[in-house]
């Protein structure tokens, strides 16, 4: 029938979007054409997902069409292991903002759709050019949807994630911008595209320099400490569906750039400067979840959580081996499902009570104990339980994390700690303790909703039972990124050489 | 050589689905019209109870085996592979998991039999059911799993079910605070597990990550690593089996209904930490010195706890203190290398020690969920079926030979003394008194004497047969458990050591007929001592004492949770308020902030030239230009 399933992924939703911007369309039609495109989307990505193989590691779905010869930029997509689950969950997540917050004004729609074809568009790209088109696209309609339909401090939280990010994005196009030179001077003609840039050779002041850019550019949107700062008041004014789209699906296209660009092209200055990194992404995880305790707002403590656990997750790449990398990837997915859900929960709590300060809440279990299941289920996910899917990539970066640096891995370590203090401190306060009189009138879940997040909460369950058919998928790949940084590891000299002698020995491939 | 049977994966999964059935249907009914108590309790004790079967299904399968060969397992499915990392979700019953298979789900069939009785009328009764099936579920995958990454999926789900029921009364502040403090000291615990693994996997993991595979390769792994990993794993135990530093949670956990105490925080997932470094037999067999601080750990606990447990006056925090000091003597026994006294000791504690608490539940209902023994007294004739097997189950933890306790233990301080660790005997000899004299000072002032409060007396009713009867059946253990082990001394067989003699690495002393003798008899007058005491003081008529001095200091528990408080969890809040306070604003977003600022500042000095005037604009298009045309003329050498 048709092979360019990506590219109807990205087109559609953002056709839809704009559309729904120049047509006289109603908020309710808005909505339901939001929905429909949404489920289309999840049709496509689930097949793509399906026939997706992921055995040899390299690109599959691929579409390539030459815009400017010349200049060697091409409109170029395609799907390894590195993104498949990226992809999944740019692709799946979308129909229950829809489904779940009914009442928003029609451009609230249509900026999601916008933002959903530019996120799968960036994560598709193959194509350096391409990626930073898309990359741009899903930026703006964040600035539009925190900033008209955010919360009482709307303004000042727009204008600062606008800075950060206008300044991220520059600095990764200048870098753009010299790997198309760097590529001209070694090979004579201009190019863009990944498989070329991934042969360059890149050394000295320059190229260290543009690694820089591309990190903080990458660094601001995980976030990374200390470039995170712009997230706890993004997070908490933006409306809940932005907040959601933010936290389970924009921040992971951070650490997928990370990945597929930086680890494989700079991979020399990647290798020298990991601990540096990886020290980052440790402090952060620390930093923020030692934060969260103390936040009022349950939105900004989600906010800090997430930011804690994506250092961890940013660490797993830092660790620079296979089971880490991996780890990473599937958290990834496993993050998404997990901070989306109690995103979306307390996103309903708020609707329904107008208040997002924990000390308004108690005894919520006994009033809705199915809100208060799916809670848990989401919570005990996010604190890395064994039998959920957050335990599955925390382990394994932990376990990577141990034979890169033992001492990292110890503070690393300690998210298991930080994880669950402030975590079942908010359990106790919203769902435990004597039952709130203000809450009288709050009910349980409608039937709508629990059929919306019933599929996420099983997938939380699934992922950690049967975790293999998804690493399956990604492992081939992240075993090509670690052949190439694998060959450049002796120039990383900060980094500490395993705890003993002999152990490499036995670490070979199976 | 191990065969594989396909019914072990049914064990941990029978009580797990329970679980789900119950909880299923308790969260469709909890709103409306709620389903009877009956149809709960039976779906609620039908996992457990065929678990059993299959438990005692399996122990005869090994024992028609060659001793050598007593391997049954079962690969589920690949759970994940990454690299050199290959985890199975899979299940290896050998004799150590098999004896431990048996108790759990012996003791957990009788406490679910006990809490319908005990739970009635409760509103959240068909929920309870269903975490007690979950906790059942995560033990038994605990205990079969086939490597340390599965035992880790039940030492977490275990850890988790703890949580739910210590906090189950959750409209209480006290409980849930109570609850989430297990949890987190729980979880430090973990973390020297984690790393315990993920050491362990870097040094021989890369051949296979399950015990059998690891086994066969432990002499690859250097003795650094060796000890680190031993220490680490160590960690984790003192988490989960309430040791030094992390046992101030397990006090705290009696704030759950009486049957999870009996079942969760006494008899089985306490417990796990010691069946843990039985497990690793294999690597802490190779390094003394990590045995060496696991016993030193172990017996100070035991001695810390007994000193705490004098002074209690919750009857259920005696009994608390008194199972972290049992669990002491178990790190004892596995530390000084005698694995199979250890666990043989967690098996008989399992007995009497729920016994001991689900009698002390049978006192708290009838006095209407009173638990301080100062308001209690002269119950023996009120409850009498109560009071015969509390005595029994007292007579098992004091030492009293030829009760389970008595023989159990004896064989910890023997191994201990025979292997050279005369300290380590000294002070568990002295335990042994201070048990003798907590426990029946808890039996006398309860049962004894006359009631201090009369009206509670009055009302004071026996319990119903559904609880009395898991009552009797685990006196008869605690009287009857210690004669699988036997010693050669008192012409037995020691079954249980030889039983587990395949699944772990240990050499049994040859030290001679005087230091038995020896250990026996200092076993036996600490014992009476202790007692005697007990009897002299508390059969009279006392009322609670006002403790002074060192007593009103061990009273207090020598102040370490206000201690941790100070030095850890304010300091934690602390920093966290700083952070988001002060930190997060004044220092990482100031240069954030500080762009803000920067940006007017541009503004500022650029509005000076931006004047308006198109005059003005002139001249300096005129001073451009001239210096444009002066680097020019001097560029191109005019």
């Amino acid at each position: 029938m048709f092979e360019n399933f990506l590219s109807i992924m990205i087109f559609v939703p953002i056709i839809a979007g704009l559309a729904i911007f120049v047509l006289p369309f109603s908020k309710e039609a808005a909505r339901i054409i939001g929905l429909a495109v949404s489920v289309i989307v999840v049709l496509l990505g689930l097949k793509v997902f399906l026939s997706f193989s992921g055995a040899s590691g390299a690109f599959e779905f691929v579409e390539h069409i030459p815009i400017n010869e010349s200049l060697g930029i091409s409109y170029s997509l395609g799907v390894d292991g590195i993104s498949i689950l990226v992809l999944a969950a740019a692709a799946t997540l979308f129909p229950m903002v829809y489904l779940l917050f009914q009442t928003k004004q029609k451009g609230y729609y249509a900026n999601l759709l916008i933002v959903q074809g530019a996120m799968i568009g960036a994560v598709a790209a193959t194509d350096m050019v391409l990626f930073y088109v898309f990359w741009e696209a899903m930026l703006l309609p964040v600035f539009f949807m925190i900033g008209l339909y955010g919360g009482p401090n709307r303004l000042p939280a727009t204008i600062k994630i606008t800075i950060y990010t206008i300044a991220g994005s520059l600095l990764m196009l200048a870098s753009i911008v010299y790997l198309g030179i760097a590529h001209q001077a070694q090979s004579g003609e201009w190019s863009f595209a990944m498989t070329n840039l991934v042969g360059l050779s890149l050394s000295g002041a320059t190229a260290t320099l543009a690694f820089v850019g591309f990190m903080i550019a990458f660094a601001i949107k995980i976030p990374l400490f200390p470039f995170h700062t712009w997230l706890p008041d993004a997070y908490t004014e933006a409306p809940t569906a932005t907040t959601f789209v933010l936290s389970a699906v924009m921040a992971k296209i951070g650490v997928y750039g990370v990945i597929r660009f930086v680890v494989p092209v700079f991979d020399e200055s990647f290798a020298r400067y990991a601990l540096i990194l990886a020290c980052s992404g440790v402090i952060g995880m620390m930093y923020c979840g030692i934060a969260a305790l103390a936040q009022k707002d349950f939105k900004r403590m989600l906010a800090f959580s997430s930011a804690s656990h994506m250092g961890i997750i940013a660490l797993g790449i830092f660790c620079m081996n296979i089971q880490a990398l991996t780890g990473t990837l599937y958290q990834i997915v496993a993050h998404a499902t997990s901070t989306g859900v109690l995103f979306l929960l307390l996103g309903i709590i708020e609707e329904r009570t107008a208040t997002r300060n924990i000390d308004d809440f108690g005894g919520l279990a006994a009033r809705a104990p199915i809100f208060a299941f799916f809670f848990a289920v989401a919570m005990l996910a996010s604190v890395g339980l064994p039998g959920t899917s957050g335990f599955i990539g925390e382990f394994l970066i932990i376990l990577g994390a141990v034979k890169f640096n033992p001492l990292i891995a110890v503070l690393a370590g300690t998210t298991l700690i930080i994880g669950v203090c402030y975590m079942l401190w908010l359990f106790q306060r919203i769902f435990f303790e004597k039952p709130n009189s203000k809450l009288a009138g709050f009910g349980d879940l409608s039937a709508i909703e629990i059929l919306t997040i019933l599929p996420i909460v099983i997938l939380i369950v699934v992922m950690g039972i049967y975790p293999q058919p998804f690493l399956a998928k990604i492992e081939p790949s992240a075993q090509r990124q670690m052949a190439i940084i694998e060959k450049v590891q002796h120039v990383a000299e900060y980094r500490l050489e395993p705890q003993k002698p002999g152990q490499e020995l036995k670490t070979g491939d199976r | 050589m191990t065969h594989t049977v396909t019914y072990l994966g049914f064990i941990p999964l029978l009580p797990l689905a329970g679980a789900l059935l119950i909880g299923l249907i308790y969260v469709v009914t909890c709103q409306g019209k709620q389903i009877s108590e009956r149809l709960y309790g039976i779906l609620g004790c039908v996992g457990p109870v065929l678990s059993f079967f299959m438990a005692v299904k399996v122990f005869f399968a090994l024992l028609s085996l060659p001793a050598e060969q007593r391997f049954l397992s079962h690969k589920a499915f690949t759970w994940f592979a990454v690299g050199d990392l290959d985890v199975s979700m899979g299940f290896l019953a050998d004799p150590l998991s098999s004896l431990m298979l048996l108790f759990v789900t012996f003791v957990g069939s009788l406490i679910h039999i006990y809490s319908i009785g005990y739970m009635a009328g409760d509103q959240k009764f068909g929920k309870f059911f269903a975490y007690l099936n979950l906790f059942l579920g995560s033990m038994l995958i605990l205990v079969l799993g086939d490597g340390p990454v599965v035992m880790f999926v039940g030492w977490e789900g275990v850890g988790l079910c703890s949580y739910l029921l210590i906090s189950f009364w959750s409209e209480d502040t006290d409980n849930v605070v109570a609850g989430n403090k297990a949890f987190i000291v729980n979880r430090i615990g973990d973390l020297g597990f984690v790393l315990g693994m993920a050491f362990l996997f870097w040094g021989i993991g890369a051949d296979g990550f399950d015990y059998l595979s690891l086994k066969a390769n432990a002499h690859n792994l250097t003795a650094p690593v060796g000890v680190l990993v031993c220490l680490l794993l160590f960690v984790g135990a003192t988490g989960k089996s309430a040791q030094i530093p992390l046992y101030v949670w397990l006090p705290d956990a009696m704030a759950g209904p009486t049957p999870v105490s009996a079942l969760i925080h006494a008899a089985t997932m306490v417990t796990a930490g010691v069946y843990m470094v039985a497990r690793f037999s294999f690597i802490y067999a190779h390094v003394p010195a990590a045995g060496e601080v696991v016993a030193w750990i172990g017996i100070l606990t035991a001695l810390l706890a007994a000193i705490f447990g004098m002074f209690q006056s919750d009857i259920k925090k005696i009994l608390a203190y008194s199972t972290v000091s049992q669990l002491g003597y178990m790190f004892a026994g596995v530390g000084v290398a005698a694995y199979s006294a250890g666990i043989f000791h967690v098996f008989t504690h399992a007995f009497f020690k729920a016994l001991l608490f689900l009698g002390a539940g049978s006192v708290i209902i009838a006095l209407h969920h009173q638990q301080d023994i100062w308001k209690m007294g002269g119950l023996r004739s009120k409850l009498p079926v109560t009071y015969w097997t509390m005595l029994i189950g007292g007579l098992a933890l004091a030492g009293c030979p030829p009760f389970a306790g008595f023989i159990s233990k004896d064989e910890i301080l023997y191994s201990a003394l025979a292997n050279g660790h005369v300290g380590i005997w000294l002070i568990g000899v002295l335990v042994a008194g201070i048990t003798a004299y907590y426990t029946f000072r808890m039996i006398f002032v309860v049962f004894h004497g006359s009631p201090r409060d009369q009206e509670a007396y009055d009302h004071a009713h026996e319990s119903p047969r559904v609880m009395l009867i898991p009552l009797l059946i685990l006196a008869a253990g605690s009287m009857f458990a210690g004669y699988a082990n036997i010693p050669a001394i008192f012409g037995g067989h020691q079954r249980v050591s030889h039983w587990l003699a395949p699944s772990l690495v240990e050499h049994h002393p040859h030290s001679g007929l005087g230091l038995e003798i020896l250990a026996i008899a200092a076993s036996i007058l600490a014992f009476v001592i202790g007692i005697s005491i007990a009897y002299r003081k508390f059969t009279v008529q006392v009322d609670e004492p006002d403790y002074s001095g060192i007593k009103k200091f061990a009273y207090h528990k020598f102040y370490v949770d206000e201690l941790y408080h100070k030095v850890i969890v304010a300091p934690y809040q602390f920093v966290g308020k700083a952070i988001s306070r002060v930190i997060e604003p004044y220092v990482t977003d100031a240069p954030v902030q500080a762009s803000g600022w920067l940006y007017r500042m541009c503004g500022l000095a650029f509005k000076v030239v931006q004047v308006g005037y198109v005059r003005i604009y002139a001249v300096y298009m005129v001073i451009g230009v001239s210096i444009l045309s002066l680097l020019l003329s001097r560029s191109l050498n005019f």
